[in-house]
């Protein structure tokens, strides 16, 4: 089981919540969404790994081999819907492409207020990327803090 | 085996949405399919984090090869969906 983190502070309500289907009907994966609370704040690594993947509004942390199985899960966060119009104005990362982070680790700083003031959804899709069948379970709702478990991954 | 030069059209390149879509296209095929940009070993076109690794974006070009019935018909659908907004 891999344990993936909730990368912002907000209220977890679930993929069928996010204003663009694909994110809604699980084509990108299984997992959840979180309404971030307003204001300036820092996104968190989900998981121990490596940020395969670094965009100004998103990024997709791979988690390292641990010797039950866990190795190279990927899992994408995305700040917001169509944050890529965005071109990166608001989002400050703090790590770099490539780099090894543990879980609960500051990556981005933004701020969801600025991005509904912008016209766009700041909704948190957190994808298990690839993963086949049933095997995302217990994912929280309700209230949940920045670095708490969010769901289980087998 | 059947091989496609693609430039990327999409504005977003190949991120989250046409990702998925190119994915679901290539997944929904019986033989393999596989994608690459610049020298970086090709990746399964069937993976939405092999495909979302590659980092393709807005004019980037791509190679996508696939091997079996129906090959060239699918690289024109995956084809359509990198040159889709």
């Amino acid at each position: 089981m891999l344990s993936v983190l909730s990368p912002v502070t907000g209220t977890a309500v679930g993929l069928e919540e996010v204003p663009d289907p694909v994110f809604a009907q699980g084509m990108v994966g299984p997992g959840t969404a979180i309404r971030p609370e307003p204001g300036l704040q820092t996104a968190v690594s989900p998981v121990d790994g490596r940020v395969v993947k670094l965009h100004p509004h998103a990024f997709v942390v791979v988690g390292a081999a641990d010797g039950n199985g866990n190795g190279g899960k990927g899992v994408l966060v995305h700040l917001g819907i169509d944050t890529v119009r965005l071109d990166g104005k608001g989002f400050t990362a703090l790590v770099a492409e490539g780099d090894d982070v543990v879980a609960g680790q500051d990556l981005i700083r933004w701020n969801p207020t600025d991005v509904l003031e912008g016209g766009l959804s700041p909704i948190v899709p957190v994808i298990a990327l690839d993963a086949v069948g049933d095997v995302v379970s217990r994912p929280v709702t309700g209230e949940v803090n920045r670095g708490a478990l969010l769901f289980q991954w087998a | 085996m059947a091989e496609r030069r693609v430039k990327i059209e999409s504005k977003v390149g190949l991120h989250a949405r046409p990702a998925s879509l190119f994915v679901k296209a290539a997944s929904a095929f019986d033989g393999d399919v596989h994608v690459a940009k610049g020298d970086a070993a090709p990746v399964s076109a069937k993976s939405i984090l092999g495909v979302m690794s590659l980092g393709a974006k807005h004019g980037d070009e791509i190679v996508v090869t696939a091997e079996g019935e129906g090959a060239e018909a699918l690289l024109d659908t995956l084809a359509e969906i990198a040159n889709a907004d």
